[in-house]
């Protein structure tokens, strides 16, 4: 208010235009993401004539899902023409018990590292902690070295084993994070009332985790559901998980390129992250800002 | 219930000790008051006692059995926390029986036990609230509530009204001295508020750097501090300590000191110890507590009075009501007198001070020892 009455009519306008820049900026921003995945969504509902003859941001005439029911039953991924759909449940198979491990061993690593400290618990932590910065090219020779030696190369349980031990280290890191700022007095309790490490753990710490589980569930299916690098190297034909199917879709080099097909895949293999981002995101934010626990 | 011994105990972090060599004893249904500035060491002991620790050297026994290797949860005691660590997830109730629950005690049980405590500790109406949607007073009933339901040996109390506000702390202190008469139980009781300890305890170990300074009823470590720590730590406003130098005046020993130019002398009493006669001559501290401080009193001007009497300025009144206290210069140290509101002055003048000689302690300048 003092502002406007200093200066007058003058800074209400350079006000106005100044906001207006703002929301121009931001709405060009805008556009510039959004306008692939319009691309993307307007093609995928194209029949391929329509694509052929008109230009690539027009709407479709005519909105057909053929393109989406061939990329999940028909759409041929190497020599196998039965569609994405086998691969889809591969990603399933692979992501589900990869998260709720590297999860549940995150919480337990967490636990101990916070609440029940010994003797270089600092050191492994630290040791955890490097391994986040280790980069993915780098393990693979010897992971697929170990694979083969357990006998799970080329497996949906090798590629669980994989990602669980690559998500360990940002497992650990969220619930160590989540639980120094939980107060010990409340395991000195827990221990005094008689309750040992994993009664603690399950009936205690579990129960108020809640914050730290869903950002921990969130960024450990994000990582695995979007994999690529050890999908194609970990597995192969049937095994492979959606990602490399969807490659294996758009990268093949024989016949008509059917971008309708392509663009229906490639968002049935992005659905599934986008889906966990808008039903969960907003317990993803309050997660990673949760503070101390009131008791 | 039991008694607790503490026998040259011993704890160290690394190279640092921060217990040396502690040595208590307390009885079936005493109330021990551990006390002193933090860091002392004795929330330190307080864990060791509860087992959370364990201790570098020594013996720690409730009733006969040696409980140094005893798992806390079989050592039959209770604690109450600073910041009650209630399970946030758990209900009052389940709060409460959860000791009882993984102890394996039967359901209906546990159900008469809680509602004993609950109307023992008036939180009947609580019982399904979540700790989130308790008061902190509220809070902090039914963490004893939790110590209480266990019916232990011994119960243990780490600070537990300092996050309460000063209304409610007089109240639950007064509530936790009325349940110790009530259930004639073992408590030791950690708190670094010297009134906490005066008013509840029926022995207060003072510690400081990890060493116990003095283990006694309150009212003789209040009259008899073996140190200038525990003589400052313990009374409020604290002792006041005068440099002085001790002689003999008339055939009576007396203390001395400076002020303004002149010598005050102040004659002990006849029944004074025979001790301070080796002290003649040499300085002491001269310690007085302000309520021995005070306004001219009737009957002081005999010979063999307890009361002597000197003049004074007054700096600063400070009334609190009851009293008020005066701030004067005495040997060059600002002292604090404890002067009856109607016979207080005001700053500047000279006023009439009386000092009961029956209630001074004498100190060694250098080791801080009383004399």
């Amino acid at each position: 208010m003092a502002d406007i009455q200093t200066y007058g009519q003058n800074s209400g306008m350079k006000h106005t235009l100044l906001r207006g820049l703002l929301y121009l900026v931001l709405i060009l921003f805008s556009v510039y993401y959004l306008f692939p995945l319009f691309v993307m969504i307007t093609t995928s509902l194209k029949s391929l004539t329509e694509i052929r003859e008109g230009s690539l941001i027009s709407l479709p005439r005519v909105v057909t899902f053929d393109a989406w029911d061939y990329a999940w039953n028909q759409a041929c991924v190497g020599v196998e023409c039965s569609g994405i759909k086998t691969f889809f449940w591969n990603s399933v198979k692979m992501a589900i018990p990869a998260v709720l491990i590297s999860t549940m061993l995150g919480a337990l690593n967490g636990y101990a590292l916070t609440k029940f400290r010994f003797r270089g618990a600092n050191i492994i932590f630290a040791m955890l902690l490097f391994g986040c910065f280790v980069p993915f090219q780098v393990v693979l020779l010897p992971m697929s070295q170990t694979l083969g030696r357990l006998g799970i190369a080329n497996s949906t349980t090798g590629l669980v084993l994989v990602h669980v031990v690559y998500g360990l280290c940002f497992t650990t890191l969220f619930f160590r994070n989540y639980y120094v700022s939980i107060p010990d007095e409340l395991v000195k309790a827990a221990t005094i009332d008689g309750a040992g490490f994993f009664t603690i753990f399950w009936r205690i710490i579990l129960p108020i985790s809640g914050p730290i589980i869903v950002v921990s569930v969130i960024w450990q299916f994000t990582q695995i559901w979007n994999d690529f690098l050890f999908g194609a190297s970990f597995s192969s034909g049937d095994s492979a998980p959606m990602t490399v199917a969807l490659n294996n879709i758009v990268n093949t080099t024989t016949g008509v390129k059917q971008y309708n097909v392509d663009m229906a895949s490639a968002l049935l293999t992005g659905l599934p992250t986008l889906l966990v981002y808008i039903l969960a995101g907003k317990y993803f934010v309050r997660g990673l800002t949760a503070g101390s626990v009131k008791g | 219930m039991a008694s607790l011994t503490l026998d040259k105990v011993r704890k160290t972090f690394g190279s640092v000790e921060v217990l040396k060599e502690i040595n208590l004893a307390i009885e079936d249904g005493e109330f021990l008051v551990l006390v002193g500035p933090s860091g002392c060491g004795k929330s330190t002991l307080l864990n060791l006692i509860a087992g959370l620790e364990t201790s570098s050297d020594g013996e720690i026994r409730i009733g006969d059995r040696v409980i140094n290797n005893v798992h806390p949860k079989d050592r039959n005691i209770a604690m109450v926390f600073q910041s009650y660590a209630l399970y946030p997830n758990m209900t009052v109730r389940k709060n409460i029986t959860f000791g009882l629950e993984i102890r394996g005690v039967a359901s209906s049980e546990r159900d008469k036990a809680v509602d004993d405590v609950a109307r023992l500790l008036q939180i009947e109406n609580l019982l399904d609230r979540k700790p989130s949607q308790l008061s902190g007073g509220q809070r902090q009933r039914v963490a004893m509530g939790r110590a209480l339901v266990r019916n232990p040996d011994i119960f243990l109390f780490d600070e537990p009204l300092s996050n309460l506000d000063a209304k409610l702390r007089v109240d639950m202190r007064t509530e936790i001295k009325k349940l110790h008469h009530r259930l004639g139980a073992t408590i030791v009781y950690v708190t670094h508020d010297q009134i906490e300890a005066m008013t509840l305890a029926s022995r207060i170990a003072v510690m400081k750097g990890g060493i116990l300074q003095q283990f006694d009823t309150p009212q003789r470590i209040y009259e008899n501090p073996n140190n200038m720590f525990v003589a400052g730590f313990i009374g409020s406003p604290s002792m006041n300590f005068i440099d002085a130098r001790l002689i003999e005046d008339n055939g009576r020993i007396a203390v001395t000191f400076e002020n303004n130019g002149q010598n005050v002398v102040l004659p002990l009493q006849n029944n004074s110890p025979e001790s301070y006669r080796s002290w003649i001559g040499k300085d002491v501290v001269f310690g007085i507590r302000p309520e021995a401080l005070t306004h001219k009193r009737t009957g002081s001007d005999q010979p063999d009075s307890q009361y002597v009497n000197f003049d004074a300025k007054v700096e600063v009144i400070e009334p609190t009501g009851a009293d008020t206290m005066t701030v004067i210069n005495l040997g060059g140290k600002e002292i604090v007198a404890r002067v009856r509101p109607d016979r207080a002055t005001n700053p500047g003048e000279m006023m009439t001070f009386s000092a009961d000689m029956n209630q001074i302690s004498l100190f060694d300048p250098k080791s801080e020892l009383r004399i």
